[in-house]
């Protein structure tokens, strides 16, 4: 178990923020910790793979959802009263929690960036994918046989075999825009669900009895 | 007492008859600028012919009699039964949902006309009230987008979602 002031020498250390002396010191005890020393080699491959992948300057896909994720992150901080570090460098922000996913949006972005159809074509194009759950992995391609673009999702928990899948025939909407809520309406001209939203701006879609349009 | 209970079984009364013809209020005829439209539906994709004989007969409009052979391009299934369809406007200003299944549906986010044509849009895949992927895309009509879902009775669950020609 490390504790805060090795990580916070290993930061200096990584950053190039340490004097020929600390930096000799810290080097002899990476030496003789087998621990750290792996750490150390872990945060330098991750750093040049960053750095080896990403553009010096990309736009953030979702940034309202990372800007909140930085908001709460600084709020929590501000309420725990943590003293931050003097100087930290970049390595800091590998620490962040947020930083993984934001991390893997970023990569499936460049991914999806790099394989994207060129500007101009007539196949449709995934720009960018984000994945909540880590145990869902998401990738995008073209098939030009089926003339489609596809976008796999590997990972997700299965529907239950007893299950019934509801299915509607949909033909037309109302949007009321007092209460937010669309009614769908099926062939025969019924309204067969109601889609609004809850409390917690989640999807809530209330059916009748009788959903098949 | 007997006062109380009367008016007791009259609210009853009055409410099973509502649940049996529940009243539709007509929403204003003001109608939200839209942008395009789009066909999306939920396809049970599966080699079990039983199981596919179970799913109920859905009238696929002829523009889109061809998705289950494209979807057989891409997916190792012999048979690709649509469970529900739903035909949708992208509104403009609001944002549409495409709903051919109660349980698997989509948020669509219209972010303007792409350059060279098609639409620009942000989705949402949602399963109930979970999220399963967010996606900013380019919607071209014919090219159509296959969103693989999850594993069901041996089979699997594919939305589509194609942009309609024209508006």
């Amino acid at each position: 178990m490390k504790t805060p002031t090795e990580d916070h020498d290993l930061l200096r250390w990584l950053d190039g923020e340490m004097s020929a002396a600390e930096k000799a010191a810290f080097e002899s005890r990476l030496a003789s910790d087998p621990a750290l020393k792996a750490e150390a080699e872990l945060m330098q491959r991750l750093s040049a793979d960053l750095r080896t992948h990403l553009p010096a300057e990309m736009p953030v896909p979702y940034a309202d959802f990372f800007n909140s994720q930085i908001q709460v992150r600084l709020a929590q901080d501000e309420n725990q009263q943590m003293p931050a570090p003097a100087s930290e460098g970049w390595f800091a922000w590998l620490r962040l929690p947020w930083l993984a996913p934001a991390a893997a949006v970023l990569m499936v972005s460049l991914f999806v960036w790099q394989n994207g159809a060129p500007s101009g074509s007539a196949d449709s194009v995934v720009h960018s994918i984000y994945v909540p759950s880590a145990a869902v992995q998401a990738r995008s391609f073209h098939s030009a046989e089926a003339n489609a673009t596809v976008l796999m999702l590997e990972g997700l928990e299965e529907m239950p075999a007893d299950r019934k899948i509801v299915g509607f025939n949909i033909t037309r909407t109302e949007v009321d825009e007092a209460v937010a809520a669309t009614t769908l309406f099926g062939t025969d001209g019924k309204a067969v669900a109601v889609m609004a939203k809850d409390a917690r701006n989640q999807p809530l879609l209330l059916t009748s009895s009788t959903p098949r349009g | 007492m007997k006062l109380a209970t009367a008016i007791f079984v009259l609210l009853g009364a009055a409410l099973v008859t509502a649940q049996d013809t529940p009243p539709v209020q007509p929403l204003p005829a003001k109608k939200p600028a839209t942008d395009a439209k789009v066909w999306g539906a939920l396809v049970f994709a599966t080699n079990d012919a039983k199981e596919a004989a179970t799913m109920p007969k859905v009238d696929v409009p002829a523009a889109y009699a061809d998705i289950p052979q494209r979807l057989g391009k891409v997916f190792e299934y012999q048979r690709f039964e649509v469970i529900g369809q739903h035909l949708q406007d992208v509104f403009r200003e609001y944002e549409s949902w495409v709903v051919p299944t109660k349980d698997l549906f989509l948020k669509v986010d219209s972010k303007g006309p792409a350059e060279g044509g098609g639409m620009n849009l942000h989705l949402q895949f949602w399963r109930d009230q979970q999220v399963i992927v967010k996606t900013d895309a380019v919607l071209k009509s014919g090219s159509p987008l296959f969103i693989a879902g999850p594993k069901w009775r041996g089979g699997q669950l594919v939305f589509v979602l194609v942009l309609q020609q024209g508006k």
